[in-house]
């Protein structure tokens, strides 16, 4: 009852603001009006109040935007005999609308995200039973190895948890292919991978046919398994010991809970923080989803599956059918078909898995692709506002999700639309510069502080353009194509084990550099009209400031575009963990201070001489696994630096029996602690206007950066293609 | 006195004409009909008024009659196209006998005769044209009227220029081009003297004005005196006043027969038989036994004389209603159309809710035009309620198409009642086509009753920067205005306001037959008061075409909740109605007996001036610089942020004023009282007869009018505090609307409401939040 009173209530509050705000007063009381509420909501945030502080500093928000968006539909859209000026005006006011929408919906996921979860930690008594998923496609083993190692070395009775390896590379169909290099390499993997099971004692399986992709795979594993729970880990993504314990629990709790989600925490930066160099200090992408969104998600029971580092309930994917498979993106696909039939999700805020994401950006580029398609497939096919079986906050969640991949078509709006004015002077948006003070200034205002409100320390200001810019120039053909022919995309499994050994520009940068070239001049026409033409100077102002914005990220994005080398092959993590280096039947106190998945970076004391390279050595340490007791490793040296007492030893692991590979996963992936330990020092706000300078700087310094390679490859003569591998 | 109102009255009506050669700063003022002079006059010697007794002689001239047709002190007809229409009521005598029009005209010396041209059209027909070329002393034209043209009834006169500059191509130049005709110079003369006659009722609507513009009622009144007889006496006033339906009319009461004759002036006869038996040779056939109401023609100057008599009281009261029953309308009909046809056509259509109309129903026709400063105007008319002056915006949809050879920078300007209300750029330098572009105009300057919208195209070209010989006059149309455009009026608040002095002139509200009887107050019955309160309230009676009843009080406790009138010296009225009427009454004996008036008003404005002048200095504090940089930005001053409303100090009028209108609520606060007072019953009279002249009346607004003969001006005072008188029913809509404008005033309130209800909404939604979906 008193729900439907406050519900009544919040009703008619909001009827009372926007009976407000659409009241035609005159521009004076607009601006006063802006300028008391944008100061209000700089004081909010300047004091940081929290809890009904921020719901408050949303309303304000949310009024200002909603009195924009009235003002925008009755005022400035240009009268529709100017087709010239009515259908790009039009366009850009549909592209805002959108931008209006997304904003909303976010409001609505994000009002009031669940704190993180307390620790649930699986009742002893109770343990189900298990089967990990591990589905591969074209991986390497020792990348396997590593995730297989590390999902088997998972606190969890051994007698409950069964890890399968889904092969879909080593397929009948594959082994049989008529290409002849495909079918040895097929049978060769299908044997080395059975071998592989066969050492960390891990179930092989495979099928005759590569159908419906990674959701056909994940069903043929449900054939064979008959496990309580499937746990889905991608090959890449290694849980922590701890990742079953944090999760199962859970299920105990709901019988109608089908889905346990945690972070995807990656050890590698995606392309953009590489070549930005950003991913020490600066929040990555996927925390904002992570961290906030998911949360947000789950408040309303609409967190959903994101293909991996989760927990499902056999039961619920049985009423369903299995995992889904008409979309590319399978794992969304089957939380909305489950949540359709009444079941239940869970997000556990804590990283309990470590993977790694796309290096090179063409390949995050094809992974992006991929999610785009596949959620404009999902809305297509399964329009989430209309679906039954969903509740309303549900629909509205999930439209959230999918619609988001919109955005290319709203960031290339946004990109071109000063252009109309620029170059063919169209008048496309109506106003005066009075009304643009009042109306559109505080709206963006407000809308950046909005922003930096809700997902501050999670995203800092104008990255998410960024990323928006950068993805939209290569997705919106992907959009296009899939709006086109929404049966046509296929999965496509994303590299994410290259790497980039030297510095060169993207094999797909082309774009970006036109796109720079066009936008420097149409600042150069902005300049040269603010001249010519005094008498709408104004105008010319606002619409150049607005192309300046767009130059700004998209000078930022030619360092994105950029690739940067790096010296090993692998991302590093650090660790600082104590061990023995063993050197010719002596044993020296040594420090482990970063590992890869191929190499650990040994610091050692007392080692004298400089040992040969490729000598073989071993390392010797307590794994997390088994406390107590020591186990050895084997490397060979890669590199040597010597200091006056240490000596940092660069090596590789010479994995040779199962128990070395775990080995190498414990050190990489065992403790879920620091994965946690290292987000949280990202996760600084530097506020707007830091925030701001400091995106200024680094475009001017990208840009400057983009051109130097620019040049460097022209110099080179365009004879050395992309060497991703 | 008479002779000095006239001349102020001449220098308000064609003042902008006559800043002739003096360099015009369009940044200041803009030069406008209907409005005061940017500069004082300073053409002695051209065509000087001759106030009306120049008049007398000619009318003793035999075998024709004239008829001044202007209703104007002086037509002025500036910039380079220009005309008014306006028409003239004749009887059907004067229709078949009507033989020549004569004007006189001068112009400014730059007009290049042979590009330039002056047009007369009646009734639609061409009568004459001929360049403008009397740049040295006035030149007269006469024009003969071809013996159909002229009929019974309204005539339609239209006088258009066409002027080019000689040498200058500047859009500043197309300011110093100027034609006038003075109203003296210009009539229409009548074969026969008998032109002159009036005959029926309904010719009481020829009676024209005088070579001032001004038209006069003379009722002859031999009981005057009498208290009881007020009533009728207000109602003949409203009667003639809406049969004449002249711009400025001024009613004058006496006791004795006024000098006969005089254009522009009807003399009626008001009484019982007995009583005007004295003033009149021979009495009316029959008005000892039954009411008469009719024309006798005066023997020694021919002039007619309208008897208003009968045996008794009654029987006059019964003539009177002869004459007010021809104009009475329902009161439950509301107007289309403020009339205005006698001194502005087209006439302006009243607009009470969403509208819109086409240029071409506006009046305004499609015309191509070759200048540089195209202008053209049209009547718009608003409900006395109308309340959306702060917020509201109206909309032209403008239809019209300019060459190439525009240059970017050129512009339309929108003026409303003389104020910018908008500015388009016309930028794109290919030439357009522009259709159904929207304007918004903003109902800032709109008022009550009707207002004048004026649309000015400004052109710049290549050319007229080179400016090459002969090039000014170029006839190369470089801009069309199409008819089809569109003047759109959206929905707009609509309630009335208590006071509102602008509603009053412009409406007549609520003195208005709907509006219930009107208690009049008079503090005597002398011929002064008694013309003032007719002239009053028959000016009433023509902003409201409407003839509510009045009721003469003797007492201010007698007025009830009707409407109420109290005029009369200040000395004489009583306390307690100047205090609610907001009139400092400490300073009342003092009004009016400082006999160094204008030496003060000449301090005053040198005050004034300097005080403008140091602000603009450099010892502004740095807030008062922020505010001035605010005001010219966005018009926002500091004092429109106030949240409170501003109190009002009780007004003591200045020396310089002559005439004070005090309008406010009455003591419950259910109706309106409007005080009109001057210092002594002589300037009463003379001041409501001065203000009742259109260009003045309309000036009134606000809480307090005051009228200082010297200069011509008309000062308010504008209501801080006011009431609401709702008179629509009751609708979400219009109160919307009506919230909208009120906040638009009230700024701050406007943004604490909106801070407050955020608040509240946040609130509310944590509170909704906290009851829904998980919580852990």
């Amino acid at each position: 009852m008193s729900k439907v009173a406050a519900l009544v209530a919040w009703v008619f509050l909001s009827l009372c603001v926007v009976a407000l705000i659409t009241l035609p007063v005159n521009l004076q009381t607009q601006l006063i009006a802006s300028v008391v509420v944008v100061a209000f909501m700089a004081l909010i945030k300047l004091v940081n109040a929290g809890g009904r502080w921020r719901l408050i500093a949303l309303a304000f928000g949310t009024a200002i935007v909603l009195r924009y968006v009235y003002w925008r539909t009755t005022d400035t859209l240009p009268p529709v005999n100017q087709p010239e000026n009515f259908i790009p005006g039009f366009l850009l006011y549909l592209a805002e609308m959108y931008s209006v929408m997304m904003l909303a919906l976010s409001l609505f996921v994000v009002a009031m995200p669940l704190p993180p979860r307390p620790s649930r930690v699986a009742t002893a008594a109770k343990y189900p039973k298990v089967d990990v998923f591990v589905p591969s496609y074209n991986e390497e083993a020792s990348l396997l190895a590593n995730t297989l190692a590390a999902a088997k070395a998972m606190d969890y009775p051994a007698d409950k948890l069964t890890v399968w390896l889904l092969d879909d590379g080593g397929t009948k169909q594959k082994r049989d292919s008529t290409s002849l290099v495909e079918a040895q390499r097929a049978a060769a993997r299908h044997l080395q991978l059975q071998e592989l099971c066969d050492d960390l004692g891990v179930r092989y399986l495979t099928r005759d046919r590569n159908e419906h992709a990674k959701a056909g795979n994940l069903n043929n594993g449900m054939l064979h398994a008959d496990g309580e729970l499937i746990a889905v880990f991608d090959a890449d993504h290694a849980p922590a010991r701890d990742f079953l314990l944090e999760t199962v629990g859970y299920f105990e709790d709901d019988p109608r809970l089908f889905l346990v989600q945690t972070p995807h925490f990656f050890l590698n930066p995606d392309p953009l923080e590489r070549n930005l160099r950003t991913f020490e200090k600066m929040p990555s992408e996927n925390e904002m989803f992570y961290g906030i969104i998911q949360r947000g998600l789950d408040k309303w029971n609409a967190a959903f599956f994101c293909g991996s580092a989760a927990v499902l309930r056999r039961t619920a994917l049985d009423d369903a059918g299995g995992f889904s498979g008409s979309s590319i993106t399978e794992d969304c696909e089957t939380a909305l078909a489950l949540h359709g039939r009444g079941w239940n999700s869970v997000y556990v805020d804590r990283p309990l898995i470590a993977g790694l994401q796309p290096a090179t950006f063409a390949s995050f580029i094809g992974q992006r692709s991929r999610w785009a398609q596949g959620m404009m497939q999902i809305l297509m096919f399964h329009f989430p506002l209309l679906k039954r079986g969903l509740s309303l906050p549900q629909r509205l969640c999930y439209m959230s999700s999918a619609l988001f991949w919109l955005f290319p078509l709203s960031r290339t709006i946004f990109l071109l639309a000063p252009l109309c004015y620029l170059f063919f002077d169209l008048e496309i948006f109506t106003a005066s510069g009075g009304e643009f003070l009042a109306y559109t200034l505080a709206y963006m205002l407000v809308n950046l502080m909005m922003q930096n409100y809700l997902y501050g320390s999670f995203r800092w200001p104008w990255i998410s353009e960024l990323y928006e810019y950068v993805q939209a120039v290569h997705l919106l053909p992907a959009v296009f194509s899939v709006l086109a022919s929404p049966r046509k995309p296929t999965f496509k499994v994303t590299a994410k084990d290259e790497s980039i050994l030297e510095s060169r520009l993207s094999e797909i940068s082309r774009p970006f550099f036109v796109i720079f070239g066009v936008l420097f001049i149409a600042l150069l026409i902005t300049a040269y009209r603010v001249y010519a033409e005094p008498y709408k100077a104004d105008i010319t102002l606002v619409v150049g400031g607005w192309n300046f914005f767009n130059l700004v990220l998209a000078g930022c994005a030619l360092g994105v575009v950029s690739e940067r080398g790096e010296r090993s092959a692998s991302r590093r993590v650090k660790v600082s963990r104590r061990c023995e280096f063993g050197l010719d039947e002596a044993w020296y106190p040594a420090t482990i201070e970063d590992v890869s998945a191929n190499g650990a970076r040994v610091q050692v004391y007392g080692l004298r001489g400089n040992p040969v390279v490729d000598t073989r050595a071993q390392i010797r340490f307590e794994p997390y696994s088994r406390q107590g007791t020591r186990d050895t490793l084997p490397v060979a040296i890669k590199n040597v630096e010597s200091g006056s007492d240490i000596t940092a030893v660069g090596c590789r692991y010479l994995p040779e029996v199962a128990r070395h590979h775990n080995l190498v996963a414990d050190l990489i992936f065992a403790n879920s602690q620091q994965w946690t330990e290292f987000q949280r020092l990202r996760r600084i706000n530097p506020g707007l206007v830091r925030g701001t300078l400091w995106f200024w700087w680094l475009s001017l310094y990208q840009m400057n950066r983009g051109f130097v390679y620019l040049f460097r490859s022209m110099g080179s003569g365009q004879r050395e293609p992309g060497r991703a591998r | 006195m008479i002779r000095m109102l006239a001349f102020v009255m001449s220098v308000l009506l064609c003042g902008p004409i006559l800043a002739q050669p003096a360099p015009f700063d369009m940044s200041v003022e803009r030069p406008g009909e209907d409005r005061a002079p940017a500069q004082p006059p300073a053409r002695p010697g051209q065509v000087d008024p001759q106030a009306g007794d120049a008049v007398a002689p000619r009318a003793a001239q035999p075998a024709t009659f004239r008829r001044h047709i202007m209703p104007f002190s002086t037509l002025s007809l500036t910039g380079e196209v220009d005309e008014r229409i306006w028409s003239v009521y004749l009887t059907p005598g004067q229709a078949a006998a009507g033989e020549r029009l004569t004007f006189a005209y001068q112009n400014a010396i730059v007009v290049a005769p042979e590009a330039s041209v002056l047009s007369v059209i009646v009734n639609g027909r061409l009568i004459g044209e001929g360049p403008v070329q009397a740049t040295e002393a006035p030149q007269t034209r006469t024009y003969n009227l071809p013996s159909d043209l002229l009929r019974a009834g309204s005539n339609e006169i239209r006088f258009r220029v066409l002027q080019r500059h000689r040498t200058d191509c500047t859009i500043q130049s197309t300011y110093e081009l100027w034609t006038e005709i003075p109203s003296e110079t210009a009539f229409i003369e009548f074969a026969g003297r008998d032109a002159g006659r009036l005959s029926t009722i309904d010719d009481i609507r020829a009676v024209g004005n005088n070579g001032e513009g001004r038209t006069q009622f003379n009722i002859v009144m031999p009981a005057l005196a009498q208290p009881s007889k007020t009533a009728s006496l207000m109602r003949l006033a409203q009667g003639l006043a809406l049969l004449g339906h002249m711009p400025a009319q001024s009613v004058a009461v006496t006791e004795t027969m006024p000098a006969l004759g005089k254009p522009g002036e009807l003399t009626v006869l008001l009484g019982a038989a007995s009583g005007l038996a004295p003033l009149l040779r021979s009495m009316p056939d029959g008005a000892s036994a039954t009411s008469v109401a009719g024309f006798v023609q005066d023997d020694a100057t021919g002039a007619p004389l309208l008897v208003l008599t009968g045996p008794d009281w009654s029987a006059v009261e019964a003539a009177i209603e002869e004459i007010t029953k021809i104009t009475e309308r329902p009161s439950d009909v509301p107007r289309d159309v403020i009339n205005t046809e006698r001194w502005r056509l087209p006439q302006a259509p009243l607009f009470v809710s969403d509208k819109r109309l086409r240029f071409s129903e506006l009046g305004v026709a499609t015309s191509e035009f070759s200048g540089r400063r195209f202008r053209t105007a049209f009547g718009i008319a608003l409900p006395s309620d109308f309340y959306a002056g702060a917020y509201g915006e109206a909309t032209i949809l403008l239809d019209a198409a300019y060459t190439e050879a525009v240059r970017p920078g050129s512009r339309i300007d929108i003026y409303v009642n003389g104020s910018i209300a908008s500015t388009v750029p016309l930028d794109s330098a290919r030439g357009g086509f522009v259709r159904h572009l929207p304007i918004n105009v903003t109902l800032r300057h709109f008022r009550p009753g009707s207002n004048l919208v004026e649309l000015e195209a400004v052109l710049l070209t290549e050319a007229d920067s080179v400016c090459a010989p002969g090039t000014s006059a170029s006839n190369e149309a470089r801009f069309a205005l199409f008819d089809t455009s569109e003047f759109h009026m959206p929905d707009f608040a609509r309630i009335g306001l208590r006071p509102n002095l602008a509603a009053t002139s412009g409406v007549g509200y609520p003195y208005r037959a709907d509006g219930g009887p009107v208690a009049l107050y008079l503090d005597r019955s002398d011929s002064e008061t008694l013309s003032a309160a007719a002239t009053f309230v028959s000016r009433l009676a023509l902003a409201g075409e409407s003839l509510p009843a009045i009721e003469r009080i003797v007492t201010p406790l007698e007025v009830g909740d009707r409407n109420a009138l109290f005029i009369g010296a200040l000395p004489q009225l009583p306390n307690s109605v100047l205090t609610q009427a907001g009139i400092d009454t400490s300073g009342e004996v003092a009004w009016g007996s400082a006999s160094d008036a204008g030496s003060r008003v000449v301090t005053q404005t040198a005050l004034d001036e300097w005080r403008a002048r140091l602000r603009g200095g450099g010892w502004r504090t740095p807030i008062a610089s922020i505010e001035g940089w605010m005001r010219e930005t966005f018009d926002i001053s500091l004092s429109s942020l106030r949240i409170a409303p501003a109190t009002e100090s009780a007004f003591a009028p200045p020396d310089a004023a002559t005439l004070l209108v005090a309008q406010a609520a009455n003591p419950s606060g259910n109706a309106t009282w409007t005080v009109v007072t001057s210092p002594t019953p002589t300037l009463l009279k003379e001041g409501v007869s001065a203000i009742a002249d259109l260009t003045k009346w309309n000036q009134m607004s606000g809480h307090i009018a005051t009228f200082e003969p010297l200069n011509g001006v008309v000062n308010t005072i504008p209501a801080m505090q006011f009431e609401f008188v709702p008179t629509q029913t009751p609708s979400f809509w219009n109160y919307r609307l009506i919230g909208a404008n009120w906040l638009s005033t009230n700024i701050l309130l406007y943004a604490l409401l909106l801070v407050g209800l955020a608040i509240l909404l946040g609130l509310s939604t944590a509170g909704l939040l906290g009851k829904l979906g998980r919580r852990l």
